[in-house]
Order: structure tokens, then sequence, then C-alpha cells
């Protein structure tokens, strides 16, 4: 695709962009929701954000997918009050929604190997209602315009005025940063087409590339993006990019996995150690008593390496008389 | 003097190890199809009586006999219990067998009770009457179509009398007044050679009371330790290398694992060597099942007296990793979890790459049991946070199989359990993840492509091949 082409386009999907943004009102609802509120809050829907794309991994469907079903998510919180025991339900629809115009179908999971996977609680049925509830609020036809339609614009325009960074500048990586960034509600409301040319230049800056820096200033340009807005944005995305790489540790507020296994394993798994019947014999040390009949008595000689004969013979004293009455004295 | 008799050494069965009449799959002999097993009555390498009968003079009580007579009468009792009855035949002498059990009842409670009894003189007579009793060649088990796992043991047919004896033994060797100094006169090493030979005996009755009586030699004759470690030691390498055949295997296992227990640190190279020659190796035989439980005790011991074996445990562990045997394969994995339980930090980076190439293979196996067993580590708190710390090693290892299973394995729930452990790598290291997962896929691409570029090369082979065929000749070869 040529240079001004790709311009028109981006122009064309910044003007639509609007019509993809989940309401303000409703995201700052739920970003101040207490956790007993009986809300739905911000950690939860992180939550199910990270659970969404733990499925969308598994199962192998694209990182379209997974910011689709994230852009309905967001949409529908925003708009309807949904309680938290619904939340599964939700997430999941969107998720199986986006799968459905994204994927090919032979690459689409089934509704219950979804719900079985996901460990959730509710039927097949009760998703097919809530993919119908969805649909019809949102008025889903098609896809979306979201950060990563930007994203990948915004790659194919730097790879045609600069192809000779086609192995640096990863489109793979871009998008794994920008999943991680969806994890969190806080981006949410920043505009696709921002948030996607922070993500763009911070690479580009980690790769201290200024010619790549120099083509990002003329999309920003071009789209007319306020510096202020982009600069906001940029310091967010820095910020959420080094937590994301930093160990993490374990979160107390996740949902614990269940783990069940066969019954033939469960029994194995719970005959530990058993508690011996025998008390233990302490082992006595370099004890006079122990070789009363140096001729019956086998000690080791004392070095450590293993390559020592196993057990020697029980014929006369293993250790020098002299040596071992020095350290007997010691 | 009746009861008077030499006892032979144990013959060593030297039974030929193919065995025809069982049938086999894939060389692995089918445990279902085997025929009809008619029982063996149990034989007994017992001198028999010539059909007479023995008469023994009924003594009285001891508790009717004034204090100063009873060590006299004591001993005399201990000697009429050197006659030793046939319980083959099941009718014969049936009063005298009454008078000697209901003896042997007396003389436990007696030796349980009294105070002052223990002469010099009994020491001899007791081991005497115990020998006389307990020492004697086994019976030649049904050669080796005995499966140790299903079939049920030959038992005792003189336990009634036996069982007492070792009772009584037991107590002696408990009792107050026994004194290592003079007893070690009379149990002597071939005294201990003896008994050891009986750990081989079918009655399970019978091997306990022994491991009892021989875990009460050990803690009480210091001289004789090191002669008994050698002689067990010798016992299982006999069993590992040659035989493969010993019943007395998980109790003499038992035995070590409290004696490994006491162990004074620093641990003695010759302990270390018995790990590693004897202990180890123990784990390749193929009835492993019957004692796994003692084995798996006295490695961990071990591994807490001295956390440095970890290392050379471990690696001896992974060379000897089943490979056809899936049962045994789950014990292994069983006995790992234990090991790690306990396992240090800095032992652990020091074998996480060998031992996660393994758990990869175990994660992947068709057998879901084994893999299931493998996938569980990931619910193990202390495991889960030392594979955290170390996830940037261990990750990369085992990303190809995760995923590859999830994919591709036939069993739903092992499935399932993928999609908990990929998740608990997700949330450990989101980056590293990520590389991996694109990594893999891009990886996948290309097998793709080659696919399909060879079967587009293929094909235009064939295009040649009958572009050339219609040519030459005008017929289209078929």
């Amino acid at each position: 695709m040529d240079a001004v082409r790709l311009m028109k386009e981006l122009r064309v999907n910044y003007e639509q962009e609007v019509d993809f943004l989940p309401r303000e009102a409703g995201l700052d609802l739920i970003v101040s929701a207490q956790q007993s509120g009986g809300q739905i809050t911000a950690r939860s829907r992180d939550v199910t954000v990270e659970d969404l794309w733990s499925l969308t991994s598994f199962f192998g469907y694209s990182t379209q997918s997974f910011v689709q079903a994230v852009s309905l998510l967001d949409r529908f919180l925003a708009m309807m009050r949904v309680q938290p025991k619904h939340l599964s339900c939700v997430s999941l629809s969107c998720l199986h929604l986006a799968a459905r115009v994204t994927e090919e179908e032979c690459d689409l999971t089934p509704a219950d190997e979804l719900i079985r996977i996901g460990q959730c609680r509710f039927t097949a049925s009760d998703l097919g209602r809530m993919e119908k509830i969805v649909t019809e609020k949102l008025r889903f036809k098609s896809k979306a315009v979201t950060a990563l339609t930007f994203l990948q614009l915004y790659h194919q325009i730097t790879l045609t005025h600069a192809t000779y960074r086609k192995e640096t500048l990863s489109l793979e990586k871009l998008e794994a940063q920008l999943k991680a960034c969806l994890c969190r509600i806080a981006f949410s409301k920043a505009k696709p087409s921002v948030l996607a040319l922070a993500l763009l230049r911070q690479e580009m800056k980690s790769l201290q590339s200024e010619d790549m820096l120099e083509i990002s200033f003329h999309i920003q340009r071009h789209l007319k993006i306020p510096d202020a807005e982009l600069q906001l944005w940029s310091e967010w995305v820095a910020r959420r990019l080094s937590d994301y790489a930093s160990p993490k540790c374990s979160k107390p507020n996740h949902r614990k996995l269940q783990w069940i296994v066969s019954r033939r394993t469960a029994q194995n798994l719970h005959s530990h150690r058993s508690v011996p019947e025998l008390p233990t014999i302490p082992e006595g040390c370099w004890d006079e008593s122990e070789s009363e009949d140096s001729g019956e008595d086998v000690m080791s000689s004392g070095d450590e390496s293993l390559c020592s004969s196993l057990g020697s013979d029980a014929e006369g004293p293993f250790f020098p008389l002299h040596l071992r009455r020095q350290y007997l004295a010691a | 003097m009746m009861g008077d008799r030499p006892s032979p050494p144990r013959a060593m069965s030297s039974a030929p190890t193919s065995s025809p009449s069982v049938d086999k799959v894939d060389g692995f002999s089918r445990k279902s199809v085997r025929k009809a097993k008619q029982k063996r009555s149990q034989s007994s390498s017992q001198f028999r009586s010539q059909g007479k009968p023995i008469e023994l003079t009924p003594l009285p009580l001891l508790k009717d006999v004034p204090v100063p007579e009873q060590p006299e009468l004591f001993l005399k009792k201990l000697q009429q219990c050197c006659t030793v009855f046939d319980f083959m035949d099941t009718l014969s002498d049936l009063k005298m067998k009454e008078y000697k059990r209901s003896t042997l009842n007396e003389l436990v409670d007696y030796v349980t009770i009294s105070r002052g009894y223990l002469t010099e003189q009994a020491y001899p007579e007791v081991v005497k009457m115990v020998s006389h009793n307990i020492f004697r060649t086994l019976p030649p088990s049904d050669s080796n179509e005995f499966d140790p796992e299903e079939d049920e043991p030959t038992l005792e047919a003189s336990w009634p009398h036996l069982q007492l004896v070792y009772e009584f033994f037991i107590r002696f060797l408990e009792s107050q007044e026994f004194q290592p100094s003079i007893a070690k006169k009379y149990i002597d090493q071939k005294f201990v050679l003896q008994l050891l030979e009986l750990f081989d005996s079918e009655d399970p009755r019978e091997r306990d009371y022994l491991k009892t009586v021989l875990h009460r030699i050990y803690g009480k004759f210091l001289g004789l330790r090191a002669f008994i470690r050698k002689q067990i030691n010798n016992i299982f390498l006999r069993f590992v290398y040659e035989t493969e055949h010993f019943n007395g295997v998980a109790e003499l296992l038992e035995i070590l694992g409290s004696i490994i227990n006491g162990f004074a640190l620093p641990l003695k190279a010759e302990h270390k060597q018995f790990l590693v020659k004897v202990l180890i190796p123990l784990h390749t035989v193929r009835s492993l099942s019957l004692f796994h439980a003692q084995l798996a005790y006295c490695i961990v011991q071990f591994l807490e007296k001295d956390p440095t074996l970890t290392e050379p445990v471990i690696r001896g562990l992974l060379k000897f990793w089943p490979k056809t045997c899936s049962q045994k394969e789950v014990m292994f994995l069983g006995e790992l979890e234990e090991i790690l339980d306990v396992i240090e930090p800095t032992q652990f980076v020091k074998i996480q790459e060998p031992l996660f190439k393994q758990i990869s293979r175990c994660v992947s196996s068709p057998h879901f049991q084994v893999a299931e067993r493998a996938l569980y580590y990931w619910n193990n708190e202390y495991i889960m946070s030392l594979i955290e710390e170390n996830s940037s090693v261990i990750l990369p290892i085992m990303f190809a199989s995760l995923y590859r299973i999830s994919k591709e394995h036939w069993n739903p729930a092992i499935v399932a359990l993928v999609y908990n452990v990929l998740k608990a790598f997700m949330e450990m290291n989101s980056t590293l993840f990520d590389e991996l997962t694109a990594t893999y896929k891009s990886d996948r691409q290309r097998e793709k492509k080659k696919e399909k570029e060879r079967e587009e090369l293929w094909k235009k082979l064939e295009d040649l091949e009958l572009k050339r065929g219609l040519r030459s000749d005008g017929i289209i070869p078929t």
C-alpha cells in the first residue's frame, strides 16, 4: 500500500474512532466504585480482561479478537449497570462475538469449551442470551476502530518510509504492549489513535531511531493530535510498560484456579510420608564403646570422597591406631 | 536330644528367568492372563520326626514356684521350648503343641513383668531357644510366577508358636535387665546373618516381627552396627543386580529410615556411598511399588540431613527415569515432589534445567495420569515460589510442550490443567511469555510455509512426470 493511500485511510479511521469510544461517565463510575459496594470495580474489570487475554492466547485467537472483545466489553460496561456476578458472562460473550467476526470458522472454539476452560459457572445458553443483549445494546455490526487499527496503519506507514527497519520495528511487540495497556481500565479513556501513537513513539525511543521518530511526528501533524494529549498518554504508557516488565508478585485478589484431578491421582497425592513406627536410632560418634572389638568394627576412613569403597571388610582397624588415639584426645 | 538340628544356609533359588507359560504383550508379561494357579501347600525344610510322638514332661507354672527357684525353672522351660513341632501334619502332637504354646505365653509374660530373673546362664539358653525355633531354611517361593503385588503370600504354618517366640525375644531385648555386654557373646554376627536371611519370608507378620527384632539389636549392639549395614548393602545389591527377588526390602528400608534419621553430621562418606550406590539403583527394580514409600522416606531423610546431596540424588533419579512403565513414572513424580518440598533454593537452581526438561516430557505424556501428576506440581505453593524465582530459565523449557498439548492432548481434563499452568506462567513473567508466544507462532508459521512449499514441489514434480509421460509415447501412466 502506498503512502498516500495509507494516510487517507488513517484519516478515515481517525474520523470514525469517536463512535467507538466508551462513555466517559460510565468509565468514571467504574473507576470510582468501591470494592464493597457490590458494583464492578476497576480491579474486577482489569482481572476479567486479563482472563480474556489468557483465553485468547490459549485458544490461539489473534490479538484482533482480543482488542475487539475489550472494546465491546468497555463500551457495554460504560453503558449498562452490570452486576459483578454477571461480569464473566459478559466478558466471555464479548470474546465469543469478537472471535466470530475475526477468526476463521475452523479456528473458533465452541462455547462449551470456552466456558469449561474459563472455569465459569454459567451455561452455553446463558452465553448465547448475553451475546444477543450485547449485540443489541451496542448495535454491533462489524469491527470497531481500535488502537490496533491505528497501530497496524502506523506500522505500515513507518515501513514505507523506512523499509530497512523492517526487522527492528516489530508489530508483534507493539501488539503485546497494547495488550498490556488494555488490561488497565485507565487506557480505555484514551483515544485509540493517540494511544497507538504513544506506543509507537515509546518503542521508537527504545530503539533510539531518530528517523523513525521523525515519521511519528509526521503522523501526529497529519492527524493534528495536540502535544499535551500525546504527552500525557506517553507518560501513562511508559509507566505501565515498566510495571509490566518488572517481576510480579503474587496477586492476592485473583480468583484461585480450580485444580481438578482424577480420583486415582487424588488418592496418591495424600499418601505422603507416613510417620515411621520405628523410633530413631542416633548414630554414635567416634566412641570407644562402639569399637570395643577392633576386629568387628568398621568405621569410614574419614575422608569425604565418594570414591572410598563401600562398607569395608570387618577385618583389622580401618583407622590407624595412633591416629585414632590422637583424634579422641583432641 | 530332640529338637537339636542344624540350620543350613538359605538356598538361593536359581530358577531360570524365562517363563514361557506367561503370555507376553510387547515383551512385557500380561498379569491378567495367567493360568489358574494351584495353591501349593507350604513345604518345609524342617526335620520331620519319624512318627514318634514327642513327649515333654509338664513343668509347674512359674508363678506357683517360690521366687528363688524361678530362674532355674525358667531355664528348664526354655530348654523345653527348643523342641520344634511339625505343623505340616495338623493332627500330630496336638496336646504337646498346646503345652508349648502355653509355656511360651507364660515366658512372654514372665519376661515382661519379672525382676531379677535374668542370670548370666539365661542368655545362651534364650538365644538357643530362639535360634532353634526361627532359624530354618525358608521354603522356595512358587518359582518366579509369584507376583508379590497380586498373589496371596504363603503364610507360615507354625505361626502359633513362632509368633510367641518372636514376641518373647523382643520383650527379652527390651527388658530393663537386659545387658548387651553379656548378650553380645551369643548375639553375634552369625546370629545376625541368619536373622537377615529370614527377611525373605513370605509371611508379612513374620517380617514385621523381624523388623522390630533387628531394630532393637541395631540399637543396642553398637559393635554389630557396621556389620548389619554391610549385610543389608549386600542384600540390596544382590536384589538389584542379580535376583530382583527379596521379600523383606520394605522392612529393611523402614529400619534404615530410623537409622538415617539418627545420622550424625557431617555425614560419613560410607553413608553417602550407600545413598548413591544402593538406594538410588533400588529405584530401577520392577517391584518398586512394594517398598516405594519406605524408599522415598529414606531418600528425603538423607536430603534433610545433608542438602548438598540433592544434586546427585535428582540426577540419579533422572538417569533411571522409567521409560515404559507409567505406574512407576507416577511414583517417581510423587517422590520428586516430596524432594522438592524440602529442597533448598540454591540446590534447586543447580538441577532445574534437567529437571524441568523431564517434567516437560511427563507433561506431554499420552498417559493421562502421568501428565496429570506432573501438572499438579503447579498447585504446590513452595514449588511455585521456586519456579517464580527462576521463571526466565524454566518457562522457555516448558513452554513449547505446554502450548502443544493445549492443542493436541486427547484428555480434556489435562487441557484444563494446562490452562492453569499457562495462566500461572503468564502472570509470573508476562514479557517473557509474550516473547515465547511470538517465537512459537512464527516458528509454526514457518513450518506451515515449508510444508506448503514441499507439497507444491511434489505437485510440480507430478505434473512434470505426467507431461513427460504424455510427450514420449502418448500413453498416460497409471
